[in-house]
């Protein structure tokens, strides 16, 4: 009796973990892209009227943020400072694959990509433009997150408690 | 036979009628109704199976 009673509890536990962390993920994604915001916009003006070396700018843009964006922008600094030959593409894709924390997905990945790829490659009036150009694109991917956050956050919550009860009562 | 059975269904009842509200509320309609239909093929499991005993007890009382 008591052994079933553990039983269940420890199914339902791990249930209800599950479907919490996979509403924690949906919820860590939208704050995720408004800290990203934040940072490129610090980066734009820090570019457009401080005008320091890249490695600098981008570890200077995190002020006042921390958790995994700002490790990414640190990340990336200290990847270009350490190696000068390395290009701001390749110091992003590094930085983006070492950070296991982010759970930025595709659309923002890619955004995120072809930002470096233009980064430090043109004259600064170009660079604005492009940077103009993430932020509206983040801004939409942002509007979706949270759509999809409100939607998924409750469903996965429900989900993991009522399914794992659904297991305990089919197994009793 | 107990009444454990009923309250089995009973419960699993209740969940899926949540489980369906939630994927419902998250517009995954399509989902919430396979989620429904799962839920009603496993219960008809146990139901045939109750109907197969009430069969087998019939024949054995009428020697059939």
């Amino acid at each position: 009796m008591w052994l079933k009673f553990i039983g269940s509890l420890m199914i339902v536990t791990a249930g209800a973990s599950i479907g919490f962390s996979l509403a924690a993920r949906y919820m860590e994604r939208p704050r995720q892209i408004r800290q990203l915001i934040s940072c490129l916009s610090a980066l734009k003006s820090h570019i457009n009227y401080v005008a320091i070396p890249l490695p600098d700018a981008l570890a200077q843009c995190t002020g006042g943020i921390t958790g995994p964006v700002a490790e990414l922008f640190h990340a990336m600094s200290d990847l270009l400072a350490s190696d000068g030959a390395l290009t701001p593409h390749s110091a992003m894709t590094q930085a983006l694959n070492s950070i296991d924390a982010l759970v930025l997905n595709r659309p923002e990945r890619e955004v995120l990509s072809v930002f470096s790829a233009n980064l430090g490659g043109m004259n600064r009036e170009e660079q604005h433009k492009s940077l103009e150009l993430v932020h509206v694109q983040l801004s939409r991917i942002q509007y979706d997150a949270e759509r999809l956050c409100e939607q998924n956050v409750k469903m996965y919550r429900y989900l993991g408690v009522c399914g794992s009860l659904a297991v305990v009562i089919v197994l009793l | 036979m107990g009444i454990d059975v009923l309250f089995k269904i009973a419960g699993v009842g209740i969940l899926i009628s949540v489980i369906h509200t939630a994927l419902k509320q998250a517009g995954k309609e399509d989902m919430a109704h396979l989620c429904t239909l799962a839920g009603f093929a496993m219960v008809l499991l146990w139901v045939v199976q109750l109907l197969g005993r009430l069969l087998n007890t019939v024949q054995d009382v009428f020697s059939l």
